[in-house]
């Protein structure tokens, strides 16, 4: 049986009914209509589904609505303010990080993420949080190269 | 046709401009397939097959049937019975019709068996497990050489399972050649079955209006191989089919044929009257998606003592799975290279796809030529071995020359391959490295080369053609329509450079249209390494036929020579009177009322194939305990003639080194050789390479001139994922004396074979 | 994804009551990167998933020198792998936390979701083994505490009740002295499941080796303590030839099966090499540590 909950979207109290089942990422997709955070495997292998759960990356497709309930949801839609971009999205749209983009929103996440926890993070602290975000385009060169960039210009903001 | 390289210097063509949907990918706005929803959508998924060969004895659907929310279950007993092939335009110039979209016969684990419309996702997983499938298991094959005896079972009918007949390369005497050499080597090569793994899983949404017109939106490379696949299997004219794929999360060359879903689709859409989805799980990305060919190449040359290459003969076996998908293609392109990159005056090869009850194999990056080379580069560098030689000279007394006949029969116009070995060389600290003393201790390192060239296009096999149209706004902004689906490479972007250098407008007055049949000029599809080179070209002969217009207009509006006139930052003006001037937009609607002129380009461009070359250079740390590899960099230099975009072009490059190093070292999709199940169909098992486990790359693009393509630019995409798996395994060879010829080298393979 | 009806109680003594109605209906739910795997594949079809994400007070890390390190069962792998207290005391249970997944499902699972999730390869156990880690259990008939060396059973199997739910882990003190690593040998060097994982503690007193502990992981169906190999170093210095010797042990007490992540003779040979790194490079860290003032 469906049971509602309450969700803070991206600064937004949303109520919405779920089936216990659910993942976050379901709902936010399907239900919600915010289709930036991507389905790449719904097994928490691939990161695309990577939203911030009370400040913290986390794969949405493993988390189940309910245990969401009454808390904080960034997802890649609430980033940048209309007509500015987040520095993260900037640098990835300016270095090339962004082919194909369906690992972008989530890659961008856990970037942000990191630059929050750590503003000026080495080479080694890039990749190793972003592991969890597989990409097939870019061999993450110019992935890494834009949060270098990103944490050079303040990333964090 | 004009070089463009001329005194005028290029001002939007050479830059790294961002990418023109960058913004839209990087704050989610952008639409992929997946992300469509359509008013009262229904959900769809396949039911698969648990046995890898079998017989459909009888089906029962009514429990699904009765369950609630499912809306329509269709069998092989409710599907047109069209035999059609999967691949309509073929690579190969050989059609193999050999598909249905569904029937009383599976031929691999996950072959689909029938298909579930219902209101939810939810309901699905309940819906296949209540329908009954009563079937006949057939004995089945997964190895190529025993599915060619006669004793084993028949997949479609054919001589010895053969897919297409023998492909078969010969010039020269090869009996001769292996005389005149003073040694022969030989080796079988053995590859695995990596998959493309794109990001976004196939996915489809179909919807009929109430007029009977389809609207499919699907995540392809080909709109209009979409649109001409489901016309012919399913009787619609194309003028009632509008397929559209804005954007989409990578293909690499495998979203370049159907099989079973689309059909299956627009069918459970026109059954139910509803807009249907269906969206593949990961798991069936891997087991009902296209790996690349499993290949076996047995591999045999001679050479002289001074290592001139006088014979070699070879047989490329493919493993196609259980439908033909591009393997003639695969096969053909695959013989082709294995006869060339080198010289060899007495050459004999012979190609052969093979159907086994494996999942289905197709197109994907390299298409045939990573095999190749694997087999081939590993080989030279134990020629280069055994004879005491520079694995670099080695290559050189075998170089081809302008002139001489490529892969594709074509002759190049240029090589530029020893460019290529001399600043990979250079960049990687070759000479220093080859002749550093052995590591003391476990960890030993070393440094490998191996080659590639590659072929932009499918010519002469397939004529291809792209076109483009250009229409100037009126306010001089343009509208760039192209029929080439942007599978993620940043098409768009270098086509949007294409027309604005072309037209003398700025990057940012041009919107790019593309994927979608209803509005785009036709193109035959995003593959091979070929939208930059001929969808590029089309693109500058639409944006010429356009600005010739404009030139026209403007030289009757300002009493000029139409050659007197140049068009900069969107304003026209006279070379030898710059006062006489007139913006585009003014020429386009004038600002006394009159209404707006029609300014529309079109172009299209056909061109033979060319030639792109490359050398890749690893360096590897390898665990002579553990058996681990480590790659610690990689070089690689590629000619790419003009670069329009050297951010997209390294980009390609960059990805193409992470599927040709998750090639070599670990990516495999694992087929258990009893059940035909796949073990691995998952991202944790099957391992891609994280962030962590890329090396550093220095890419190169060497700018040849060449004035084929548009401003002289070859492909690109395909050519970073040829060499590398023979240059890693090289290197692995320098580090260890380990000659590995089977893929992956797994770490425990590998420790068998460290001395 | 199996359906289910879903509870979550508020307090443990609610989440035992709850339990002990349900028993095996039910399904315990933590960080769910385990629970939530299986339910979506269809491994478990519980009618009753019972997150325990809500009740109060299991989400800490806590340490004094006389009774050690409490870890509740809500404290994630990344809390475990980045707190200031477990680096400072158990520095190889935060290496070991640190090589688990992704930053994403470490800020999702738990601690005590990877012991009671009980797989023969689970990244922490090894680490938590040589710690002597203790699991406190809280059942319909009150609570008990069960060593994790006599805690698993087989793989995804452990002395639990269904009845029963993990409330904390419990770490003794370290003795000064000590070093320890864990090895996770692996395809990818990240977001892998381990081949095999070697985790070895040594206690010196000078250069004598006075206590040493190693475990293995993957190699057997349940984590293991390689107690021959421990008593070999016990009672003199670690050098290459005893860490050689005490990998022999390690070796022959190994299980290993055949599967799509590695073979079993690989397998094998590969506790030997791993044994004995780790147990150089624990002995390293335990002299180091030795300098310390
Ligand atoms: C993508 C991915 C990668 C992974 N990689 C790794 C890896 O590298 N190494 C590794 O070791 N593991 C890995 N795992 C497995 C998993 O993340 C860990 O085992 C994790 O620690 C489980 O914790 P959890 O809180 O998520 O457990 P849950 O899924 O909530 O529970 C796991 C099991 O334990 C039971 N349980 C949990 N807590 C309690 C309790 N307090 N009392 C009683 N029973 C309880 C549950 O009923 C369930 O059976 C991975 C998982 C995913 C999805
Ligand atoms: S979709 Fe969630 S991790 Fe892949
Ligand atoms: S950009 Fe395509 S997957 Fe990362």
């Amino acid at each position: 049986m469906k049971r509602p909950v309450t969700l803070t979207i991206n600064g937004e109290r949303q109520e919405v009914a779920v089936e216990p089942w659910w993942t976050l990422l379901d709902v936010l997709r399907e239900e919600l209509g915010l289709t930036g955070a991507k389905k790449g495997c719904d097994r928490g292998d691939c990161g695309a589904c990577t939203v911030l759960l009370d400040g913290k990356p986390v794969t949405s497709c493993m988390v189940l609505a309910v245990q969401a309930d009454g808390r904080q949801v960034v997802t890649v839609e609430g980033l940048a303010a209309p007509g500015h971009l987040h520095p993260v999205q900037r640098a990835f749209v300016d270095y090339g990080a962004v082919q194909c983009g369906f690992c972008t929103p989530g890659m961008i996440m856990a970037a942000v993420a990191l630059l929050n926890e750590t503003p000026h993070p080495t080479e080694a602290e890039v990749r190793a949080a972003l592991t969890g975000n597989l990409c097939r385009c870019t061999g993450y060169a110019k992935i890494v190269q834009a949060v270098m960039a990103a944490a050079q210009h303040g990333g964090a903001a | 046709m004009s070089a463009h390289l001329g005194p005028t210097p290029l001002r939007v063509v050479g830059q790294r401009v961002p990418k023109v949907d960058g913004v839209d990918k990087a704050t989610g706005v952008a639409q992929y397939t997946v992300d469509v929803r359509r008013p009262r959508m229904l959900y769809a998924r396949l039911l698969r097959s648990p046995h890898a060969h079998a017989r459909i004895r009888h089906m029962d659907v009514s429990r699904a049937q009765a369950l609630r929310g499912v809306r329509a279950i269709l069998t092989y007993r409710d599907v047109p019975p069209v035999v059609h092939a999967g691949q309509p335009q073929p690579r190969a110039g050989s059609l193999a019709r050999d598909q249905r979209i569904l029937e009383d016969r599976v031929r691999f684990v996950g072959d689909g068996v029938a298909a579930v419309a219902a209101d939810h996702p939810d309901i699905l997983e309940e819906a296949l497990a209540l329908i009954q499938v009563d079937y006949e298991v057939l004995p089945a094959v997964f190895d190529p050489f025993e599915a060619m005896q006669p004793a084993a079972p028949s997949l479609h009918g054919t001589d010895r399972n053969l897919v297409i007949p023998p492909f078969i390369v010969r010039h020269g005497d090869v009996e001769q050649g292996f005389a005149e050499a003073d040694y022969i080597f030989e080796g079988r090569y053995e590859t695995s079955r990596p998959m493309p793994a794109y990001m976004e899983p196939d996915a489809c949404v179909c919807e009929f209006d109430p007029s009977g017109r389809l609207t499919v939106w699907i995540s392809t490379q080909a709109p209009f191989m979409v649109r001409g696949s489901l016309s012919e299997v399913l009787g619609i004219p194309m003028s009632k089919i509008r397929v559209i794929c804005e954007h989409m999360g990578g293909g690499f060359g495998a979203k370049q044929d159907l099989y079973q879903y689309p059909y299956l689709c627009v069918l459970l859409a026109q059954r139910t009257g509803r807009p249907v989805k269906m969206e593949y799980t990961r798991e069936e990305t891997f087991v009902a998606g296209r790996s690349r060919h499993p290949v076996v190449i047995e591999l045999r040359q001679g050479v002289t003592r001074d290592g001139r290459l006088t014979a070699r003969q070879a047989r490329f076996v493919a493993n196609s799975g259980a439908y033909a998908s591009h393997g003639p293609g695969i096969t053909r392109v695959g013989t082709n290279a294995l006869a060339s990159l080198y010289k060899c005056p007495h050459v004999y090869i012979e190609g052969l796809c093979v159907y086994t009850n494996a999942p289905i194999a197709g197109a994907f990056r390299g298409y045939g030529a990573p095999q190749a080379y694997f087999a081939l580069e590993s080989q030279m560098d134990e020629i280069a071995a055994q004879l005491g030689l520079d694995p670099i000279e080695l290559r050189m007394r075998n170089m081809f020359q302008p002139g001489d006949r490529g892969p594709a029969g074509t002759p190049f116009r240029e090589v530029m391959l020893p460019a290529c070995l001399q600043r990979g060389a250079e960049l990687i600290g070759w000479a220093e490295k080859r002749q550093r003393p052995a590591d003391p201790g476990p960890i030993k390192r070393g440094v490998g080369v191996a080659c590639q060239l590659h072929s932009a296009t499918s010519y002469p096999a397939v004529k291809e053609a792209a076109g483009a149209v250009v229409s100037i706004n009126e306010d001089g902004t343009v509208q760039l329509l192209i029929g080439a689906a942007d599978l993620g490479t940043g098409a768009k972007t270098v086509m949007a450079q294409i027309a604005a250098e072309t037209l003398g407008v700025g990057l940012d007055a041009i919107r790019v249209v593309s994927g979608d049949t209803d509005v785009t000029p036709y193109d035959i599809g995003a593959y091979a390494s070929r939208t930059t080179f001929i969808a590029g070209g089309a693109v500058q002969r639409a944006a010429e036929d356009a600005k010739r217009q404009l030139l026209d207009l403007a030289a009757q509006e300002l009493h000029a020579e139409p050659a007197d006139l140049h068009v900069t930052d969107g304003v026209v003006a006279s070379r030898s009177d710059p006062g006489r001037r007139i913006a585009v937009k003014d020429l386009v609607a004038s600002p006394g009322g009159r209404s707006a002129r029609t300014i529309v380009g079109r172009g299209t461009f056909a061109p033979r194939n060319d030639y792109s070359f490359a050398a890749q250079f690893a360096e590897v740390a390898v665990d002579t305990e553990t058996g681990q590899v480590e790659v610690l960099q990689m070089v690689a230099v590629h000619d790419v003639g003009r670069v329009i975009n050297p951010t997209t072009a390294e980009g390609q490059v960059e990805g193409a080194l992470h599927q040709g190093i998750g090639y070599a070292l670990m990516e495999d999709l694992v087929v258990d050789g009893v059940s035909g199940k796949a073990l691995n169909a998952n991202f944790a098992d099957y391992k891609m390479l994280t962030a962590l486990d890329m090396p550093k790359i220095y890419v190169e693009l060497l700018e040849s001139v060449d004035d084929l393509g548009p401003f002289g630019a070859k492909g690109l995409a395909e050519d970073g994922v040829c060499p590398t798996a023979a240059a890693i395994a090289n290197a692995i060879y320098h580090a260890t004396g380990a000659r590995v010829r089977q893929l992956p080298i797994a770490p425990d393979r590998l420790l068998e074979l460290i001395p | 994804m199996h359906r289910f009806d879903y509870l979550e109680p508020a307090t443990l003594s609610e989440a035992v009551a709850l339990l002990a109605q349900h028993g095996a209906r039910a399904r315990v739910l933590a960080g769910g990167t385990d629970l939530l795997t299986a339910l979506k594949e269809g491994w478990e079809r519980p009618d009753w998933v019972l997150s325990i994400g809500r009740v109060a007070d299991l989400r800490y890390i806590r340490y004094d020198s006389r009774d050690g390190l409490r870890i509740g069962a809500l404290a994630t792998v990344r809390e475990v792998e980045t707190s200031p207290l477990v680096r400072k005391h158990y520095p190889v249970l935060a290496e070991a936390a640190g090589t688990l997944a992704s930053v994403q499902i470490r800020n999702l699972a738990t601690l005590a979701g990877n012991v009671c999730r009980a797989s023969p390869s689970g990244d922490t156990l090894p680490a938590l083994l040589v710690l002597d880690a203790e699991a406190r259990l809280v059942g319909p008939s009150g609570e008990r505490r069960v060593p994790l060396a006599r805690f698993f059973v087989g793989p995804g199997r452990t002395v639990m009740e269904p009845t029963e739910l993990l409330a904390e882990l419990v770490l003794p003190p370290p003795r000064p002295g000590t070093g320890a690593h864990y090895i996770k040998h692996s395809l990818r060097r990240a977001m892998d499941l381990a081949v095999v994982g070697v985790a070895a503690l040594v206690a010196l007193d000078g250069e004598t080796c006075v206590d040493a502990r190693i475990a293995l992981g993957a190699v057997a169906p349940t984590p293991i303590r390689a107690l021959a190999a421990e008593e070999q170093l016990v009672g003199r210095p670690i050098t290459p030839d005893a860490a050689e010797a005490a990998a022999d042990l390690a070796q022959a007490a190994a299980r290993p099966i055949t599967d799509v992540r590695g073979t079993a003779p690989y397998r094998r040979r590969m506790v030997h090499v791993l044994t004995r790194r780790c147990i150089l490079r624990a002995a390293e860290l335990a002299q180091s540590q030795g300098r310390l003032p």
